[in-house]
């Protein structure tokens, strides 16, 4: 888990904000890591959506032993996040009871810190809490055109 | 033509917390013993394709495929080290198998060794979490359990399974892992044992998951005509070797990925044997968490999608049932020790189809066996089948 601080200063600021891969061929969003190429169509054209931060709680687990960066928050929540634009994003689910989690549970991103390196460096990232608001509208879903990546694979 | 890679000898080191041995002790214990299995000297071996998936996080050292051709007296044969998370060991089978296929060489050793009880937990929960995406993915806090159990959460989800339905898969394991000399958890539970144990990430509870594990195991490879030329010795093969990856991430949460890691390898697997899951007899399936288990029997085509389950449960996985699954005890028992476990898994199998397993776990006539292991989040499938041919 540990990364140096030069590769954290690449990879660690992008955590500050709720963002998503979508592909600029097809239309598919994907978690933000995706930054090389659409899994789906294989396409190369990939930019930066800002998301707007309201999901759904799809799965999730509670880890009652932790990596060593989380000792001290177990027992968490962390599961898979619909978001609402569509793309899922794991992330944990704080500031509620482990008993109080169930799936279809409304939540929003919240920048929070993520865990303590080994040298005590701070991560900050996106971490979830439970959204008692009505359920919104839902925003603009992406436009998506059919996979033929996941059809060239279904053939396989 | 029909692939067939002679199996002249193999080895391996109890299962277990080996305080007393280094990640070289292992290794040297095994690879000798298969040479000696095999009839062969360190200067027979052409090539060595180790599997050892986190030294350099275990036991801060590198270069293990050099390190053992030296202490194994493999000098100067060739020598090289393979890691691919969980599936190691059987990519270094599958790199043996490829190596002997491709005319190159005649005899090679294959290995596997992991040394992982010289840290805390902590400590090696956090290595283990490198094998997938620890700087993006599993920054969100997740493990390998914890991953693992979002699947678990997923699959009874879908397939309408209850905790206690799965808990039989660790019952059936341990029932065969107690009868395993060379097992690390060597007693036998009930389903309320299981359901009785700690959580470690909701579903899955202590005993559907492996523990860590000190151990390595080796296999000598030739060419078909070297064994067929010792009419003498057990007359196994690897008949297919099959590998794939699948995505690195698990976000997606379809079953079908999990489902086609091993089903895509298996398929082909049984077409490069010639033969069909009907046939096989002895099955040694990849189960680092119990839910593993359904996964794998369902993807071998030894139950339909999300009937994996109940093989563990009415009796058609045990010993006497429709296919023997896991008569090792699995990795529920021997636990995962990361680089061999692929390794384990194929001498498991040939001592089946030889007859030299403990009597207790020895299936009846065992012919036909097959491997699978998995690793990552989703992301390494390896499938191997083997036979016991006769004349």
């Amino acid at each position: 888990m540990t990364v140096s601080a030069i590769e954290f200063s690449r990879i660690g600021p992008p955590k500050l904000r709720p963002y998503a891969m979508r592909c600029e061929d097809c239309g598919t969003l994907h978690a933000w890591w995706e930054k090389f190429h659409c899994y789906d169509c294989n396409s190369t054209k990939l930019s930066e959506l800002e998301l707007e931060g309201g999901g759904e709680l799809t799965n999730y687990t509670v880890v009652y032993y932790p990596p060593r960066d989380f000792l001290g928050q177990e027992p968490y929540v962390v599961g898979h996040i619909k978001m609402d634009e569509g793309v899922v994003m794991p992330a944990p689910v704080v500031d509620v009871a482990v008993d109080d989690v169930e799936i279809g549970t409304r939540v929003k991103s919240t920048l929070r810190r993520m865990k303590l390196g080994h040298e005590g460096d701070i991560y900050y990232s996106q971490k979830f809490i439970v959204d008692d608001a009505p359920s919104p509208e839902k925003p603009v879903a992406a436009k998506k055109k059919p996979s033929a990546r996941k059809k060239a694979r279904k053939k396989k | 033509m029909q692939m067939r890679v002679g199996v002249l000898g193999i080895g391996k080191t109890p299962h277990k917390i080996q305080h007393e041995k280094g990640l070289r002790d292992l290794i040297v214990e095994a690879g000798r013993g298969a040479m000696d299995d095999a009839g062969v000297e360190p200067e027979d071996v052409q090539a060595l394709y180790i599997g050892n998936a986190a030294s350099t996080g275990f036991n801060y050292e590198n270069s293990v495929g050099l390190m053992s051709s030296h202490h194994l007296g493999l000098v100067p044969a060739a020598a090289v080290r393979v890691e691919a998370a969980c599936g190691t060991g059987a990519w270094a089978l599958h790199l043996g198998c490829a190596a002997i296929l491709s005319g190159l060489y005649d005899t090679v050793m294959v290995m596997g060794a992991e040394k992982m009880n010289d840290l805390a937990t902590v400590e090696g929960t956090s290595i283990i979490a490198q094998a997938a995406d620890a700087k993006e993915e599993y920054f969100s806090g997740l493990t390998f359990p914890s991953g693992v159990a979002l699947s678990a959460r997923k699959y009874m989800e879908v397939y309408g399974l209850t905790e206690e339905d799965l808990a039989h898969v660790s019952v059936k394991n341990h029932h065969y892992g107690a009868r395993n000399p060379y097992a690390h958890l060597r007693f036998e539970c009930t389903v309320d044992d299981v359901m009785n144990s700690a959580v470690v990430a909701d579903p899955l509870k202590l005993y559907e998951v492996c523990p860590m594990t000190d151990a390595s195991s080796a296999l000598v490879l030739c060419r078909e005509e070297i064994l067929r030329d010792q009419p003498d010795k057990p007359q196994v093969f690897v008949t297919a070797t099959q590998m794939a990856t699948g995505t690195w991430y698990a976000v997606s949460d379809t079953m079908q990925d999990a489902y086609d890691l091993l089903n895509k390898p298996a398929t082909r697997a049984y077409e490069m044997a010639g033969i069909t899951p009907d046939d096989i007899d002895v099955a040694e399936i990849y189960n680092s968490f119990a839910i593993q288990e359904p996964f794998g029997i369902e993807a071998l085509g030894f139950a339909e999608q999300g009937e994996g389950w109940k093989g563990a449960k009415d009796g058609s996985t045990w010993i006497d049932g429709k296919v023997a699954v896991n008569m090792s005890g699995g990795l529920l028992c021997k636990g995962h020790p990361l680089g061999a476990t692929g390794a384990t898994q194929a001498v498991d199998i040939v001592e089946q189809l030889r007859g030299t397993a403990p009597e207790e776990i020895q299936r009846a006539d065992a012919r036909n066996g097959i491997s699978a292991c998995r690793g990552g989040p989703g992301a390494v499938g390896a499938l191997h089948i083997y036979q016991r041919l006769e004349g």
